[in-house]
């Protein structure tokens, strides 16, 4: 409790009105004034905290979200790289040249031992041509088994001859069904598959 | 205020704040450590991301050895429902009451195991917290066994190991044990194939969801690198099934045949037989395990002449027309006595004939022309007696004696009394098509590591062995084997010049010859400029003991490497060149 000085107001020669609620101010000084902190700069500090506050929530709650949704994704690359990896297993062990051989074999394809070529760009047949035989087909192991074998391949189906009858268009009606093999055409390979034992079937080819 | 006053109240501050100070100390240094393990133990999870091992592949980049992961379904029993031995499955009005019984019995079905086996892992022994049920289930079978939602039942992955071509190159790729890579390449290229797994730790909360930001990694996964190797899958494939055929049909305890790029010494096929799986190991014998190519030493035999023939020629000792009278049985003026093969009134033939009849007489008379030292550096520089530049786990370097005596300086130039390995004949017989420069054998091109660097594997400096001339020249003379020799007619491939030598060879046990030989025919074609050299090995057969064994054998792969790089037909006709006088 420091003394402060009062000015007694000096009589105006004003009428001083009796009024008892007669307000009375303290008018501070033009220094004192500008010492005052500004009501705006404190608004903004106090709403910018508060903002900042504010925005720090929801980033927290955006990212707790983007955890959540991280999480789930995470999940589901793992699934489908585990799809894709199943498939390109499967895509490797079919692409094995035992498999295909022997899948060739049961459509009734077998390796030609015969060097000829047929040069497109005027059509002539190169070297000469001889038909496979049965003999050409992949022996097995006395036991059966594949002379070399894959483990992997072990119930693995090969295509057979339903899943060739399935190739064959219905509307399409053979006219030499009986005769099977490549039309023999002055440009064609001479060998004629139907003189084949009937040991290996042949696909019916238009 | 009085000065009591404010000084209680001044005092009750202080105790206040000193109370919350002692907590304070007490927390932050005093237990600190005790109170981090255990909250960071209830939160953050170590992780270990696998690196897959690097896959081993053929020229065109199929997989001949990859990797894949597996899972291991294990349980913890102390965590499955035992009294009851029941849980639920599903909701609302699908939900039923699923016995212990009934889920080991479901599992078994999934994996192919009796139902006894995995209720006697769930029940041996309840305080345990791990047990295997079944390993190395696939990809189907871990989902399937995952959906049926059994309380208790997990899954580890476990990095895994295939060979989807099987035994096709399985004597070269190898194969990977429990304790890591056995055998192969995947033993002598582990530097590159081998991954370093990660690890990172990160935390999670109560509902298991990692808490953003918290993932501290202290490893990063690095894939193994990849293998590229110089063979052709589909050309291996062929070869090996050709030569087992054959095998056997004429009784052959091993075969082994090679297919090598001429120009560039690269191994297109290498094929052994018997030759194991690597995806069933222990369905093969141990001694199939190895590469018997590179392995297994044997005394070549007459496929050996070409090069001494190459020798004098290139020396300027002998031309194709130099001339030999040749007796069936010859007796050396060291009291040698070289025999040829079969017994035959005296020929005179030129060193092309001894060459297309296979004479030991004719070449050893010939041979002798040069000294033995000179002949012995020759063998060296073609690659005799050392090992090739593949240095194949388990190579031999085969065995060439650095003194001769006088049975041997003979018998050598005919190829007895020198023991090679299949990829040193394929070797020479690359270097006689390439116009005497050897190029070195390689089976594997490079490592390609998992961020795309490649360090290259392959020497690839050559040396000139015999001149351009006397190669071109012996080329020649092997012509006349398949024009005009013996077995002419079972080499012969209609449209291409096929420059062949055949060998039979006996094998020496105990210190003597007995009757098993090694039969083997090596050639090159097209002789106008040899692409590719094939070498053809059967090993003791049994029904045919001489070389007529591996002429179809040879043929069939000659005429198949020439299909699959599509070589022009040859359009020259092989040069007459005479063979007797």
């Amino acid at each position: 409790m420091s003394a402060v000085p009062i000015a007694h107001p000096a009589r105006s020669p004003r009428p001083i009105r009796d009024d008892k609620h007669r307000h009375i101010e303290i008018v501070a000084s033009r220094s004192q004034r500008r010492a005052r902190p500004r009501l705006l700069a404190a608004i903004v500090t106090v709403g910018g905290l508060f903002a900042i506050l504010a925005a720090q929530l929801l980033l927290t709650i955006a990212t707790s979200d983007g955890a959540y949704e991280i999480s789930s994704l995470q999940r589901e690359h793992s699934e489908l790289a585990r799809d894709q990896q199943v498939l390109v297993e499967t895509l490797q062990v079919l692409g094995a040249p035992q498999h295909l051989a022997a899948a060739a074999q049961e459509m009734g394809m077998v390796a030609s031992t015969s060097t000829a070529y047929l040069r497109l760009a005027d059509s002539v047949v190169l070297g000469a041509p001889a038909a496979a035989s049965a003999s050409s087909a992949l022996r097995t192991a006395p036991d059966g088994s594949p002379l070399i074998p894959n483990r992997l391949l072990t119930g693995v189906p090969l295509s057979g001859a339903a899943g060739q009858a399935a190739l064959v268009s219905p509307d399409l009606t053979p006219v030499e069904a009986s005769v099977a093999g490549a039309p023999a055409g002055p440009e064609g390979p001479a060998s004629v598959p139907s003189e084949q034992p009937a040991a290996i079937p042949s696909p019916n080819t238009h | 205020m009085t000065r009591r006053r404010l000084a209680l109240a001044l005092i009750a501050m202080i105790a206040v704040f000193g109370i919350f100070v002692v907590r304070l100390v007490d927390i932050q240094l005093v237990r600190a450590e005790e109170l981090n393990t255990q909250s960071l133990n209830k939160r953050a999870i170590a992780v270990t991301t696998y690196a897959a091992r690097g896959d081993i592949v053929d020229r065109d980049g199929v997989v001949l050895a990859g990797s894949v992961m597996r899972f291991d379904i294990t349980v913890s029993p102390k965590t499955i429902p035992t009294n009851p031995a029941t849980f639920t499955r599903g909701s609302g009005e699908n939900k039923a009451t699923v016995s212990m019984e009934q889920a080991a019995a479901e599992i078994a079905e999934i994996t192919g195991q009796r139902p006894e086996e995995v209720l006697a892992v769930f029940t041996e022994d309840p305080e345990s917290d791990f047990e295997y049920v079944s390993q190395k289930v696939s990809t189907e079978q871990m989902r399937a066994v995952r959906d049926l939602g059994i309380p208790g039942v997990y899954f580890e992955q476990r990095p895994a190991r295939i060979y989807p071509d099987g035994s096709v190159a399985g004597n070269l790729v190898g194969f990977v044990g429990t304790e890591g890579p056995q055998n192969g390449l995947e033993f002598t290229e582990d530097d590159c194939l081998a991954s370093t797994n990660g690890s990172s730790t990160y935390e999670r909360g109560a509902d298991g969801i990692r808490l953003p930001g918290s993932t501290v990694t202290e490893q990063e996964p690095i894939d193994g690198g990849t293998i590229t190797t110089t063979i052709d899958h589909d050309l291996q494939w062929t070869v090996q099934q050709m030569i087992a055929e054959q095998a056997l049909a004429i009784g052959a305890e091993s075969a082994t045949a090679s297919v090598t790029e001429v120009k560039t010494g690269q191994l297109l096929a290498l094929a052994d037989y018997p030759s194991v799986d690597p995806n069933n190991v222990s369905g093969s014998s141990p001694n199939n395990m190895g590469s018997l190519a590179f392995s297994t030493p044997y005394e070549p035999g007459s496929t050996f002449k070409p090069m001494s023939a190459a020798m004098l020629i290139d020396q300027g000792v002998a031309d194709p027309m130099s001339q030999v009278t040749v007796p069936y049985r010859w007796v050396s003026p060291e009291g040698s006595v070289i025999r040829d093969a079969a017994a035959h009134a005296e020929q005179r033939l030129t060193l092309a004939g001894v060459i297309q009849q296979s004479s030991n007489v004719g070449i050893s008379q010939l041979a002798v022309r040069l000294p033995s030292k000179m002949r012995y550096d020759y063998l060296r520089a073609f690659g005799i007696g050392e090992r090739t530049e593949v240095d194949f786990q388990g190579e031999s370097a085969g065995l060439l004696s650095s003194s001769w005596d006088d049975q041997t300086k003979y018998n050598v130039s005919f190829g007895q009394g020198v023991s090679v390995t299949g990829v040193q004949m394929a070797s020479i017989f690359q270097t006689l098509g390439n116009g005497g420069h050897r190029v070195p054998l390689t089976l594997v091109t490079g490592c390609t590591h998992a961020d795309g660097s490649v360090t290259d594997a392959a020497p690839t400096e050559g040396r000139q062995v015999v001149s351009e001339a006397a190669a071109d020249t012996v080329v020649e003379m092997m012509e006349t084997v398949v024009t005009g020799g013996g077995l002419a007619s079972q080499l012969q491939i209609p449209g291409y010049r096929v420059a062949a030598k055949s060998g039979t060879a006996e094998i020496a046990s105990g210190g003597r010859y007995t009757s098993e030989r090694v039969v083997s025919i090596a050639g090159l074609a097209p002789a106008e400029d040899p692409q590719y050299a094939v070498v053809v090995t059967f090993v003791k057969p049994s029904t045919m003991k001489t070389s007529a064994a591996a002429a179809p054998t040879f043929k069939k792969i000659m005429t198949q490497v020439l299909k699959t790089y599509r070589v022009a037909p040859s359009s020259t006709p092989s040069p007459d060149l005479p063979t007797t006088w």
